[in-house]
């Protein structure tokens, strides 16, 4: 690795990060609330104690799980912003495997089968995108977003019908996952689970995809020039078809990770865990700069701006839409800095 | 919380479909989901028109919905301020304009990847209108605005069928439909139209040609963004009284869409856009009509609509030759 490069791209992407969250504090000035007391709720929220430490590595878990998938795309040149859609149709099939098959297999293999599961619904869901744009050339970004939306329905319907709880009285609710199908917590007394180990497994599995196969070096060949890359005879579109496929197994089997390790069960509200985690993981992937391994740091980061933000709101009452605004300035603000030290990007 | 007690089971998506064609058979019913057609299609109509035109030109606007959030806020804001919609429809224009020239600083000028700065817009056009309506509303409970009124054409308002559907609008109305031929005729038949082609296809010849390629395209980009904004604007001056969190939702996207499934031009967007448009409406009389079915069921059709729509309408579409690919 060329290190001086490596300092450089590091520094532009602090820089980066603080336009983002200038904007933040600025938003929160202008409201008339405490500047300090945001900043400091901000910075030290999220390590004052074990619980939100825990949390933030709750949030760590999906974010990275998504942003390895949404950082290969990016490598590859194609754009997955249908991970939110993605996570609630895997976490939809893992509640339907759960409910279906429960009284025929014992918990261990299930639980495998159940997350599977949630790879194959997040792998369906990226397939409609993925076969647009390998057999008729439309934009995925476009398709995957309103699939986005069409999730959200889904997700509902499901509630109501082949997931609904029995005790759910008419609300749209599902049973709640028995402790025995349920991936076991890590720290008693806090949120986090075994699906931490099992995030940073599928990171390194990411990480030799991406960089030690055949397969990662045809994606990165795809994304630096496609035209080169087809003239060296690799099939451009089965590439991008498979890297979309792959982003969408990712994002589902997020979804189930965060169903068996945090929630155990789904209500209408899991719309929004998705679509958190979904949008704010593209952010993480462009911040890592779309490799593995940047990618793991990012996560880091995010989560530990998301634990200080929700911190902050608590303490001085802005509302949640804040860290999308913050988000979406951080986007342009990364690309604009990244401009300089990558091409790909 | 919405509990049906009457409500035997989800209804599968082909009963829904029944249920819509048995509604349209009623010939009171087909007017008034054509007149709400047509009384849609601005929300997603503006943004079209302005999207082929910068697409034209080789820029492809992903930020549409946040620069209509954005402006559908301003103009809700100023509006409720001023108690005029003409002033509030005035600053969305201005603040579509900023956004405009932003845009085009940072996708021609700087070359920074569409995709990135797109979605980085939308975000932020999700996030900011809510805290400001929070800020600025703040004890004060659904607050209302005034809306440009109906103004129905005289004479032609009187026909049977046609009058109530086509003539019997607002102002912004006739002016989305009087932009398709006035669009068309920019891009095909004026020289900044035909330079935004150019500049689209071959951006290389156009330079050789002595066309300032940046500033054409970023022209284009200035000119989708002011008709993205009178989009956002319609939505709080002339389609609904108060303000929502996430007024548009998923609009601005489906008119990225039409743009697609019209093949770049702004003629050929109209029949798909008033495919979904008449779905949607259709969906929303069901809603308020209550016939049985989840409005969550009847929520999904539009987009599938569009969904399935895509492969009948994108066959042999071809994009501009030189579509997100920076200049230089």
């Amino acid at each position: 690795m060329n290190l001086p490069y490596f300092f450089k791209f590091v520094a532009a992407n602090v820089g980066a990060v603080a336009i983002g969250l200038s904007l933040g504090l600025l938003i929160v000035y202008a409201t008339g609330s405490d500047l300090s007391l945001a900043a400091t709720t901000l910075v030290l929220a999220p390590i004052s104690d074990f619980y939100n430490l825990a949390e933030m590595l709750v949030w760590f878990t999906p974010l990275l799980v998504i942003a390895q998938g949404i950082g290969l795309g990016i490598r590859a040149g194609v754009w997955n912003v249908g991970a939110p859609g993605q996570f609630l149709l895997g976490s939809v099939f893992t509640m339907i495997v759960w409910k279906f098959l429960n009284p025929y297999i014992p918990p261990a293999p299930l639980v495998i089968l159940m997350l599977l599961g949630g790879a194959a619904g997040g792998c369906l869901w990226a397939l409609i995108p993925a076969v647009i744009r390998a057999r008729f050339g439309g934009n995925e970004i476009v398709v995957t977003l309103l699939l986005n939306l069409v999730a959200v329905s889904v997700l509902w319907w499901a509630l109501d019908g082949p997931i609904r709880g029995r005790f759910s009285a008419g609300y749209p609710l599902s049973d709640v996952i028995p402790t025995v199908y349920r991936i076991p917590t890590l720290i008693p007394d806090t949120r986090l689970s075994y699906s931490l180990a099992i995030s940073l497994a599928v990171a390194a599995l990411f990480y030799v995809l991406v960089e030690k196969t055949h397969f990662g070096l045809q994606l990165k060949a795809v994304g630096l020039n496609p035209v080169a890359a087809k003239n060296s005879g690799i099939k451009v579109s089965w590439t991008l078809f498979r890297a979309l496929l792959i982003a969408g197994a990712a994002a589902g089997f997020a979804g189930s990770l965060h169903l068996l390790g945090v929630l155990y069960r789904m209500d209408a509200g899991y719309a929004e865990t998705g679509n958190d985690f979904g949008y704010i993981a593209i952010a993480v992937a462009m911040l890592g700069g779309a490799h593995p391994l940047g990618i793991v740091f990012s996560s880091i980061f995010f989560s530990y701006m998301m634990i200080g933000a929700q911190n902050m709101q608590r303490m001085i009452q802005i509302p949640f839409p804040l860290v999308y605004a913050v988000v979406g300035c951080m986007l342009i603000s990364l690309t604009l800095v990244q401009r300089a030290y990558r091409r790909s990007l | 919380m919405h509990v049906d007690i009457a409500y035997t089971g989800p209804a599968s998506l082909s009963e829904v479909f029944v249920g819509m064609i048995e509604a349209l058979l009623t010939p009171e019913f087909f007017i008034t989901a054509l007149a709400l057609t047509v009384r849609i299609a601005p929300t997603i109509l503006f943004a079209s028109l302005g999207e082929v035109i910068s697409e034209k030109a080789g820029v492809v606007n992903l930020g549409v919905e946040g620069i209509m959030l954005i402006t559908a806020y301003t103009a809700f804001y100023i509006s409720y301020q001023a108690g005029d919609p003409a002033m509030g429809l005035l600053a969305a224009l201005a603040v579509g304009a900023v956004i405009g020239v932003v845009h085009g600083l940072l996708t021609v000028y700087l070359r920074l990847n569409q995709v990135v700065v797109g979605l980085g817009l939308w975000l932020f056009g999700l996030g900011i209108p809510d805290i400001l309506y929070r800020i600025s509303f703040k004890g004060i409970s659904s607050p209302t605005v005034k809306v440009f009124e109906e103004a129905p054409i005289p004479l032609l308002s009187d026909l049977p069928v046609v009058g109530p559907i086509l003539f019997s609008h607002n102002i912004l109305v006739y002016t989305a439909l009087l932009l398709i031929p006035a669009v068309y005729f920019l891009i095909n038949h004026t020289r900044p139209g035909l330079n935004f082609i150019v500049c689209g296809e071959n951006p290389k010849a156009a330079h050789a040609a002595g066309v300032n390629v940046l500033r054409t395209r970023a022209l284009a980009v200035l000119i989708g963004s002011l008709l993205a904004s009178l989009g956002g604007a319609y939505f709080t001056t002339a389609f609904l009284r108060s303000y929502i969190t996430n007024i548009t939702f998923g609009r601005g996207f489906i008119a990225i869409a039409m743009v697609y499934f019209g093949n770049w031009s702004p003629v050929r967007l109209l029949l798909p856009l008033l495919i979904y448009n008449f779905v949607d409406s259709v969906q929303l009389i069901l809603q308020t009509a209550d016939i049985g079915v989840r409005y969550y069921v009847l929520n999904m059709v539009p987009y599938l609509t569009i969904i399935a729509l895509m492969p009948v309408f994108a066959r042999g579409v071809r994009p501009p030759s030189a579509l997100m690919k920076p200049f230089k």
